[in-house]
């Protein structure tokens, strides 16, 4: 984009150089510090801890055949009959059977341990996949520990970790020899001031690109040289191999896509009913502080008014009573006018004619004068039209508390006959944000248990926008 | 019975309500000592002024459930002379029985709604400041219905379960001869009856009479 300026020629190139400048100066002393930091300490231990558990799937073949062939000798075995006959028929199966039924729940281990590694060390956390179940419910039939998806996908980490386990060695091994390469220097002179004639062999020194040999204290330097640079590599390395792992482990270690959609279905339902007993819970508190405590004072007032009044006969005190039956008359229209607040709140009527003439008059009560756009071609939910409603209402409140602004303006669109667009901007003065425990923060749980989506763009200074999206029906 | 000269604490939140009682006691000549709207203010009204009775609220701040009613159990608790009417929209077995746990003098607990009869209302915070019990027939109700079970209650006829109510409520037998317009020699004879029937050792002191029904109530 083209933007006109006075004075094009290098004053313009002066502050752009220096940002460049501070940049590079800030990537460098990253750079520098990176292997320092308790991140990378943190990143170093997971490969560290990786290659054990790489180890460990390349082991447990060995293992299980060591273990079969010790069961194999160790067994009493009849004089009259060759060992070779009761593994062949007994062992062999059993302990095929045996590795085939304990897989999974091997797998499920397996993964559940690295899970908590990257917990702790990568502070990334993973859902567990949901716990095993067969078809009958039972959890500890053959058919279940066989059929078991979220183990066996483990277990398919197990095989992805192996060479994942290289890679995370690697790095080890950058920081380790690193640190070796660095030392070099400071050893050299004690252990090789020998006399000329003596010939000692070269000292082999690792580096990511093979074995080299240092023969010569100036050879040390270069030893040095390159220690340095694997230890300002090895973070990022660490860093590198760590994300991939984590990449690896979510789909095969993760609850899956089918558990993940009925976790967020389970947890939006608990929402839902949440927010019914909230509303429930509100409105028995609006009803009991408000019209239940107004009636029972005009009760009182009108008992107090028709003492003053008296039974039968001319009134003792009619000025009296005239005062209390007026204050009962207040009382009565105030009774009034919380039934109806209330009443609009649960479910405001008019709503019933659609959501235009709803919001229009909803508009039309706004402090801060507010434009209305509504496109609705096919009429939403009736669930949907309520949630939209109110979200709307509480967004209008929102901006008359806090925007500052002077202009409001609501669009209300259905896009292609499955969702409804709801935009409201206002010209306020911006920093709006989802806060735990603030209105929009209710308004996202609202709005999430239909699996509607709520944007908030509000830069400190202003404008607001907030587009909320929502299903055409629930 | 009437005293126009009792000393009151009124705890009530809500300030309409509040103001209400106060214009009201005020009216029929007794001293408001003080009208707060929290639990600690009342607990210190009543240490303050030891007032013959505190009228509580019992939904109050901060959480507005039951802080009123635990006030009005520490002021049972701590400060047994001053009688307590516990006031609410809304009528809890619970509560009753907490309330009238172990002694069930100088206490009440009665509907808000049961203001607008201002003579019964006056009636039955006296009956409370004076050491008696004022329950609202509403929380009598509850607890014949769900002990209707209970053996003896069956065998009690419609009349004998009247008077039983209004003897619950709290009222003396003049009262319940004035409610059920027979005579107190009527009364005396039914409640005869039902400590028979109840197999209850009739007793001259109206509150233990409520204590013993309602102890059999809630068994």
């Amino acid at each position: 984009m083209f933007r006109p300026t006075r004075d094009n020629d290098g004053v313009t190139d002066t502050p752009r150089e220096q940002i460049a400048l501070a940049r590079a100066g800030m990537a460098v002393r990253t750079a520098f510090v990176a292997p320092f930091t308790g991140r990378a300490r943190r990143e170093l231990t997971f490969c560290l801890i990786g290659v054990a558990f790489g180890l460990v799937v390349l082991a447990a073949p060995f293992v299980l055949i060591g273990l079969a062939t010790a069961v194999t000798l160790l067994l009493p075995r009849p004089d009259h009959q060759p060992a070779v006959n009761v593994s062949l028929l007994v062992i062999i199966p059993l302990g095929l059977v045996a590795i085939v039924v304990l897989a999974t729940p091997a797998g499920r281990a397996y993964g559940a341990l690295q899970r908590r590694v990257a917990a702790q060390l990568l502070d990334t956390r993973i859902e567990p996949p949901p716990p095993r179940r067969s078809a009958s419910g039972r959890e500890r039939t053959i058919g279940a520990l066989l059929g078991d998806g979220p183990g066996w996908r483990a277990l398919g980490y197990g095989l992805v970790k192996i060479p994942l386990s290289v890679a995370e060695g690697y790095a080890v091994l950058c920081w380790v020899a690193g640190i070796v390469n660095i030392s070099y220097p400071f050893w050299w002179r004690l252990f090789r001031n020998h006399p000329p004639s003596v010939r000692l062999s070269a000292v082999p020194m690792v580096t990511p690109l093979g074995l080299f040999h240092v023969e010569t204290f100036g050879g040390t330097f270069a030893a040095f040289g390159a220690g340095v640079a694997m230890l300002l590599a090895a973070p990022w390395l660490a860093r590198g191999v760590s994300r991939l792992d984590v990449a690896v482990m979510r789909p095969l270690l993760g609850p899956g896509k089918l558990a993940e959609q009925v976790r967020q279905l389970r947890d939006s339902r608990a929402q839902a009913v949440d927010d019914a007993a909230a509303m429930v819970r509100r409105l028995e508190r609006d009803l009991h502080d408000g019209a239940q405590i107004r009636l029972a004072t005009l009760a009182m007032t009108l008992g107090m008014a028709s003492e003053k009044l008296g039974t039968d006969g001319a009134a003792p005190d009619v000025d009296e009573a005239r005062e209390l039956v007026a204050a009962a008359h207040r009382g009565a229209k105030d009774a009034l006018a919380d039934l109806r607040d209330l009443v609009r709140g649960i479910h405001p009527p008019v709503l019933d004619a659609g959501l235009p003439d709803a919001l229009s008059t909803l508009a039309a009560g706004c402090p801060i004068p507010a434009r209305l756009t509504t496109d609705l071609p096919i009429r939403p939910a009736p669930a949907i039209e309520t949630i939209a409603y109110f979200c709307i209402a509480e967004l209008l409140a929102n901006a008359t508390k806090h925007s500052q602004a002077s202009h409001i303006a609501i669009d209300v669109t259905a896009r292609s006959n499955k969702t409804l667009a709801i935009t409201v901007d206002d010209d306020g003065i911006g920093g709006a944000s989802v806060t735990a425990g603030g209105g929009l923060a209710g308004l996202t749980r609202r709005i999430s248990t239909v699996d509607g989506d709520m944007r908030v763009t509000s830069p400190s200074g202003g404008p607001t926008t907030i587009a909320i999206d929502l299903p055409m029906s629930a | 019975m009437r005293r126009a000269d009792m000393r009151v604490v009124i705890a009530e939140d809500a300030a309409m309500m509040r103001d209400g009682l106060v214009r009201l006691l005020t009216d029929h000549g007794h001293d408001v000592c003080a009208a707060v709207g929290d639990p600690d203010s009342l607990r210190a009204a009543v240490a303050e002024h030891r007032p013959d009775a505190a009228i509580v609220d019992i939904r109050m701040p901060p959480t507005h459930t039951d802080e009123g009613l635990r006030a009005a159990l520490d002021i049972r608790r701590d400060q047994p002379g001053v009688g307590v009417l516990v006031f609410s929209q809304y009528i809890e077995t619970r509560y009753a029985a907490q309330l009238l746990a172990g002694d069930a003098s100088g206490v009440g607990y009665l509907l808000k709604d049961r203001v607008a009869d201002i003579g019964e209302f006056l009636d039955a915070l006296v009956r409370v400041a004076s050491g008696g019990t004022a329950l609202d027939p509403e929380v009598v109700g509850h607890l014949l219905r769900t002990s209707r079970d209970a053996t003896g209650l069956a065998t009690l006829t419609a009349r004998e379960r009247d008077v039983l109510a209004l003897m619950a409520e709290g009222r003396s037998n003049a009262g319940i001869a004035d409610a059920l317009y027979i005579t107190a020699g009527v009364v005396e004879k039914h409640s005869a009856n039902i400590f028979a029937k109840l197999g209850l050792p009739p007793s001259d002191a109206d509150n233990r009479r409520v204590l013993a029904v309602l102890r059999y109530l809630r068994s």
